[in-house]
């Protein structure tokens, strides 16, 4: 009876076989496996329910700081058994003695009060350099790489508040509240990236990868609801976090590639989501912003695939994630193309070569390891796409080469 | 096609945990990019809500590591290694817990073409059998759990709790007719 209904649950669910096939098989035992089968085949896999990118990260990081202060606390035990001196002692003394100095001038600086008024300030306001101050005091007293990260990301957080408050209120300081936020993730990253313990750093990375990430759909908020005097300050503002998040990227790529990789094309899909919002909108010149902004991420993903090659793995995956991650930027690419005027669709058919020359990359990545496997050797380009618009992208003409009449 | 990738995959994985039973801590990292999304299925499935699944998820993976050097690649697949460490940490979570308050759980149905009212009898049925299958005892529900909503074959459920084919099958039996019994007797109550 075991071996029967066994047999009959794998047949069923491989799609071999049916209930009544089954049952009628076995017409002896009908009585019995029936209401088995039955409650067997009604057991579903419940809907894919996913941690939230927070925790994963969150998680990551702490698991790799465990794993390295395990180790830690090994190695001291044996300098200890050792030499029964812990240098580390007299840096962690050193550090307690800096915090103590550091809360002491900044209380003796500053009034609570005042302090406590600044946070609302803006760059350009009286109180502002208090703010930045009490900031300054806070990094002093954060000692672990990991809050440091985290108190970065807060306060590029912070600027961005900065930046919305300021487009609405005075546009011409607005400059001061981006200068503010790259720094801020400039230190992040370059925190990140020194932290000692190789997985936790490739965690703070991402962490801050996707810090960047969620920063730039802030700043697309923020562009559309802001008179358009004050949207030049805003672009400059994504400029900066797109060219930040290819650092952040680049400093994971060597650590996992992959990883980069996945981070890189889910904000290439974001600007391609952007455009496409903005030619529904008849926005024509964000569609093209946002077009730059995805060809300059799409040629990073090239790089990060030499990165990988350099490293000696994750090559093929990272090729893989491209090549397939082309199919549905074409694809709404195509669906760009339909929509803006002429004068707009020449910067669509240039992100679409971009997207095809990448693809091609990745292809060729795939055929020399023999992995290219399912993904077909011609870039999948969406058929509404007009025949003399394929050529193009497919056959790009030569850089120099005018109309071709050369 | 499929299957090609897959070999790829796994040969990337089984280097890897190579990797992670040398003390390399990267690899293992990779790992858990790969993992975390399933061990936290599986436990969420289990314990019902957020905070309890993500405390243990992480603590999986704590233990996972703690334990590798004894995991050995050829004994079960590295998913259903982690599984049997999630299993057993649930196991424990629930000796800890004196309600069974984890057995109040929504499972949305997945089926979002059906009627209002076809989607509620479908989220009634599941919960229904969501509760039984975590009433059965804890090696027949290991097996459920595995095989119906991991999907793992019987090869690699049985190599993985350490018994054989013929073994997962009878408990897979037993299994199955506890629930029918106990399904029948909360149907005799309404």
């Amino acid at each position: 009876m075991e071996d029967i209904l066994a047999q009959c649950i794998e047949d069923i669910k491989a799609g071999r076989s049916t209930l009544a096939d089954c049952l009628g098989r076995y017409p002896s035992m009908r009585q019995e496996l029936e209401p088995l089968l039955r409650i067997a085949l009604s057991i579903q896999k419940p809907p894919p329910v996913t941690p939230s990118n927070a925790f994963r990260v969150r998680a990551r990081v702490q698991l790799m700081e465990q794993i390295h202060a395990e180790r830690r606390d090994k190695k001291a035990w044996r300098s200890i058994s050792v030499s029964g001196v812990r240098q580390t002692w007299y840096a962690g003394w050193l550090k307690t003695v800096a915090m103590v100095v550091a809360i002491v001038l900044a209380v003796s600086a500053l009034g609570a009060g005042t302090a406590y008024a600044s946070q609302d300030s803006l760059p350009g306001d009286t109180l502002y350099p208090v703010k930045t101050g009490t900031e300054q005091v806070r990094r002093l007293l954060t000692i672990d790489d990991i809050s440091r990260v985290e108190l970065e990301l807060r306060f590029a957080g912070t600027r961005l508040g900065e930046i919305e408050a300021l487009a609405n209120k005075a546009p011409d300081r607005t400059p001061m509240a981006v200068n503010g936020y790259e720094k801020n993730i400039a230190m992040a990253i370059e925190k990140a990236e020194q932290t000692r313990d190789s997985g936790v750093s490739a965690s703070l990375l991402e962490m801050v990868s996707l810090g960047i990430s969620n920063h730039l759909s802030i700043l697309d908020r923020v562009e559309d609801g802001i008179p358009e005097a004050a949207k030049e300050a805003i672009k400059q503002a994504k400029e900066i976090a797109i060219s930040e998040q290819v650092k952040a990227l680049r400093a994971l790529a060597r650590k996992n590639p992959v990883r980069a990789a996945e981070i890189n094309i889910d904000t290439m899909q974001s600007r391609l989501n952007r455009a496409r919002v903005k030619a529904d909108e008849g926005e024509f010149a964000e569609v093209e912003e946002a077009l730059r902004q995805f060809e300059q991420l799409r040629r990073f993903g090239e790089e990060i695939s030499q990165i990988a090659n350099g490293l000696g793995y994750g090559t093929t995956a990272v090729d893989g994630l491209n090549a397939r991650a082309t199919s549905a930027q074409l694809e709404v690419l195509g669906i760009i193309y339909g929509k803006v005027p002429e004068e707009t669709k020449g910067a669509v058919e240039e992100a679409m070569g971009v997207s095809v020359e990448g693809y091609g990359q990745a292809v060729k990545g795939l055929q020399e390891r023999g992995a290219l496997n399912d993904i077909p050797e011609e870039p999948p380009v969406p058929e509404e796409i007009p025949d003399d618009v394929k050529k193009r992208i497919l056959k790009p003409e030569p850089k120099g080469s005018g109309n071709g009449k050369s | 096609m499929q299957g090609e990738r897959n070999t790829d995959i796994t040969a990337d994985i089984n280097l890897l945990i190579k990797g992670a039973v040398g003390g390399d801590a990267d690899a293992f990292g990779r790992l858990y990019d790969m993992y975390v999304d399933r061990v936290y299925r599986h436990v969420y499935y289990r314990v019902g809500n957020i905070a309890d699944a993500e405390d243990l998820s992480q603590q999986v993976f704590l233990k996972a590591w703690q334990a590798i050097g004894r995991y050995k690649k050829t004994s079960s697949p590295f998913l259903a290694w982690l599984m049997r460490i999630s299993h057993n940490l649930v196991v424990d979570f629930y000796r800890s817990k004196k309600d069974k308050a984890y057995l109040d759980f929504e499972i949305a149905a997945s089926d979002s073409h059906s009627s209002p009212e076809r989607v509620a009898e479908m989220e009634f049925d599941q919960q229904q059998l969501r509760k039984v299958i975590l009433q059965l005892p804890v090696e027949q529900q290991q097996v459920i759990l595995m095989s119906f909503i991991e999907g793992f074959s019987h090869a690699e459920i049985a190599s993985s709790l350490g018994k054989s084919e013929g073994a997962i099958r009878v408990i897979l039996h037993r299994a199955l007719k506890k629930m029918r019994n106990m399904l029948e007797g909360e149907r005799g109550l309404d």
